[in-house]
């Protein structure tokens, strides 16, 4: 893959982003080169799945300031306030996006990629309910995301087990629980990460490789 | 716990010599009067420090860090961490006292003064001295302390991957020292994220007198606010006066760099060690020169819409990643001040001194004085160990650097400071060691700017540039540097009333621009009040000579110079308006009382 167009938009002098990484750790670093979505949306191109929407970020425009993940919580995490539900103060620990700093400065904010293969939802032990064929974590038919139904969930932390061995380790276990965390919603079809990012790294894009796709999977 | 909003209502002590830990709370009152950050850090080293004196080595002093009220909460650019002390390098002409030395505060960006809340504190106070080099690590409630033996000697780059990868999280966030803040120079630094720094004043000398090498911390949890709904209401607000605006794009695109071909168009750039206000070369290491050749990166502190951090990379001899820079002030510092002109020997002076965790400001200028004194023949290339200290040069530049961190040869005394170095050097150098109680000049000069040389005369840290030209921008930022926010978003106009709404949401205390100032004020009044305990007084309020008899040969300020009647003028209206005895400085019974502060 080249990686000059691995990010798009990204500035370009007189030397690469390459030179620039050099010294990163292969977290952050492979996800930048290769692009973390990219790999994602070819999957899901061979998934034969329609073309969905999700949260792309633009590396290059990060700034890792971490605004999105206080947006993700605020909405996710809403607070009750005289029984009113109000948006919450944005403690990032309750956020399903995640912004990783590295040094040389890299940030690279990581959020649930909506694998067409969701290794996640095959390593969930729940029996399938009959009705609806769905095990404790499940793809939504509307939205595409990943849901925990937490009641029949058992805690047992082996969709986070597959997300850590298979793919970015985004979904993480509630210390206590045991029960998911971290899958993001898509903020009901409005994701906050994106609509607050003060730079306009991220985008609420249409996935797939079709047509004039880039490497990233962001179709222009 | 003081159960008021906004606060946990406790800070986290830390005694190294026992390596004990315990939390304790803050008085409710002290958090109305004093706030958070600088003040709070204030009020804690004035209660505690409770005779003048104390050695700023010593296991007696504190070193505290301070968030403040915004710390933890999205709002804009409250990403800031003030460090508060007693200075180890600061002194005034007389006291009764052998280690007299002023407060001293220093107030960085990134991510720990947050990371600090979320762990379920409002600050972090530590005392004593570890047996062996240790680091902290905090945990929410889980506090440790380990050895760092291992680590000693390494520089803040290499360190800072290291810590990290030790602790397995880079959700923890850290800020320790370098080789100089271990061999105790007196203006070393505070690192974090090998590219933000607590400079001025010399925490980092303290740090090491206390054989701490880090502090690590993560947390989870976060303060409530007294009004919900107010709360995000001024947020939206808040985040309207400055997303995507003219503003802050201008800050995105060239940070503080912007200024280095400003202030030099000014005439109010430091220059060839203050001798001269404008460097006909400024456009070789400006914003538009490093954003064409070096910059990659925007990079922004917690929640903030500025980003004026920038990295990149450089090639040739002196070549390598920048984590920051050049911005204004280490552009200036070790560019202009010391007439070196090649962006990457700048770039590779300004990252040298983080990774050795030195203070930028001061030893640019303990440089540029020394080049002044090797050029007037006062000091000899064998009293720079062979150093050939020559004007733009880089080589010399980096050797020096190298000697003053180590402590070797000349870097012995020239680690003491400009005022050290002109009392033994004599010769009338004292004439161009550009300091003030012993703190040297940051890289605004002043020949054509006398307000900004009331900033730094009447400082409470020695010669501050950012403290403020008149006495209500004083108060205004030792109110701000009390919040949690920078100063930087806070030239836009529009974003005053939303900080001033979230600041009474969070805090359930109404706070409108008279009530901001005033307690800005009140934690002024309270750091002169511990200055004059220690034996400062008006003739330590004292700028270099420089000022008034060198005037400006180039530029367009050239034949600007300082007048000395009416910069004694302004000192003496000054204290009056401050309500201070003019003769003595020593803040005056009816402001202290109508501050609260007359019963402490």
């Amino acid at each position: 893959m080249d990686t000059k167009e691995s990010v798009p938009g990204e500035r370009m002098n007189n030397f690469t982003r390459r030179d620039f990484l050099k010294g990163v750790g292969m977290g952050g670093g492979a996800l930048v080169l290769f692009g973390e979505f990219g790999v994602h949306s070819a999957a899901w191109a061979l998934s034969g799945e329609p073309v969905l929407k999700m949260v792309l970020v633009d590396y290059a425009k990060c700034t890792g300031c971490r605004t999105c993940e206080t947006a993700c919580s605020s909405r996710n995490r809403p607070a009750s306030v005289g029984g009113k539900e109000l948006p919450g103060l944005g403690n990032p620990r309750y956020a399903n996006i995640r912004v990783h700093g590295f040094n040389p400065d890299v940030d690279v904010p990581v959020v649930c990629a909506m694998c067409a293969d969701t290794p996640c939802v095959q390593a969930c032990p729940v029996e399938p309910e009959p009705k609806t064929g769905r095990r404790a974590l499940y793809r939504d038919p509307a939205t595409r995301t990943i849901r925990n139904d937490v009641d029949r969930c058992l805690g047992c932390r082996s969709c986070a087990g597959a997300c850590a061995a298979k793919r970015t380790g985004t979904i993480t276990p509630n210390p206590e629980t045991g029960k998911p965390e971290r899958i993001c919603t898509l903020c009901g079809g409005d994701p906050q990460c994106v609509k607050r990012c003060p730079f306009g790294a991220m985008s609420y894009s249409r996935s797939g490789v079709t047509g004039n796709s880039t490497a990233s999977g962001l179709i222009k | 716990m003081s159960g008021k909003a906004g606060y946990h209502g406790k800070i986290l002590n830390i005694d190294l010599s026992s390596g004990k830990s315990e939390t304790m709370a803050i008085p409710r009152e002290d958090l109305d009067l004093f706030v958070g950050g600088q003040g709070l850090g204030m009020k804690i080293l004035w209660d505690r420090l409770k005779k003048p004196g104390v050695d700023p080595l010593s296991p007696d002093n504190l070193l505290i860090f301070m968030p403040g009220p915004f710390s933890g909460f999205p709002v804009p650019s409250s990403s800031r961490t003030c460090v508060v002390t007693k200075s180890p390098i600061t002194a005034p002409l007389k006291s009764d006292y052998p280690h007299a030395s002023t407060v001293t505060y220093s107030n960085m960006g990134g991510f720990f003064g947050p990371e600090i809340r979320f762990a379920g504190y409002d600050g972090l106070v530590v005392t004593g001295k570890a047996r062996v080099l240790s680091y902290i690590v905090i945990d929410d409630g889980k506090v440790e302390i380990r050895e760092a033996t291992k680590f000693k000697g390494m520089r803040t780059d290499a360190f800072d991957k290291a810590i990290l990868a030790e602790l397995g999280d880079r959700r923890f966030k850290t800020v320790y020292i370098g080789p100089a803040g271990e061999n105790l120079v007196p203006y070393s630094s505070i690192i974090h994220t090998a590219g933000r720094a607590a400079g001025r004043g010399g925490a980092g000398c303290v740090m090491g007198s206390k054989n701490l090498k880090a502090i690590a911390v993560r947390g989870s949890g976060q303060p409530g606010v007294a009004d919900h709904a107010r709360f995000l209401a001024a947020l939206e607000k808040a985040r309207t006066a400055l997303y995507g605006t003219a503003y802050a794009k201008s800050w995105a695109e060239q940070g503080t760099a912007r200024a280095i071909v400003g202030n030099s168009n000014a005439g109010t750039e430091a220059v060839r060690n203050y001798r001269e206000g404008t460097f006909p070369e400024a456009d070789k290491i400006g914003g538009d020169a490093a954003r064409r050749d070096v910059w990659v990166k925007d990079i922004a502190c917690y929640c903030c819409p500025l980003a004026c951090k920038k990295s990149g990379v450089t090639k040739g001899k002196y070549g390598g990643v920048v984590h920051d820079g050049p911005e204004y002030e280490t552009g200036v510092m070790l560019g202009s001040n010391l007439m070196i002109s090649d962006m990457p020997g700048l770039l590779k002076a300004i990252t040298t001194l983080d990774d050795l965790g030195l203070d930028q400001i001061s030893t640019g200028n303990v440089i540029g004085f020394l080049m002044e004194a090797y050029e007037k023949e006062m000091v000899d290339r064998k009293f720079l160990d062979g150093i050939d200290l020559k004007w733009g040069s880089v080589d010399a530049t980096l050797a020096m650097i190298e000697k003053i961190a180590a402590r070797d040869g000349v870097g012995r005394l020239a680690a003491k400071g400009v005022a050290a170095l002109s009392r033994q050097i004599g010769q009338g150098s004292g004439k161009f060691a550009i300091q003030v109680k012993g703190l040297e000049l940051a890289a605004h000069n002043i020949q054509a700017n006398q307000p900004r040389g009331l900033s730094y005369a009447t400082a409470s840290r020695g010669a501050c540039h950012m403290s403020g030209d008149n006495i209500p921008m004083q108060n205004r930022r030792a109110m701000l540097d009390s919040t949690g926010m920078c100063f930087f978003p806070t030239f836009e106009p529009a974003l005053e009333e939303p900080m001033l709404a979230l600041l009474s949401a969070i805090t359930g205390r109404e706070y409108d621009k008279a009530e901001f100032e005033k307690t800005g004020e009140r934690i002024f009044n309270l750091e002169k009040m511990f200055n004059y305990r220690e034996g400062f007084r008006r003739e330590d309020d004292r700028l270099p000579d420089r000022f008034f008899e060198d005037a400006f040969t180039v530029g367009p300020k050239k034949g600007a110079v300082l007048d000395r009647t009416r910069f004694e003028a302004m000192l003496t209206r000054y204290y009056k308006d401050r309500g201070w005895d003019p003769e003595t400085t020593k803040p005056g019974a009816a402001k202290l009382k109508e501050l609260g502060l007359d019963l402490l």
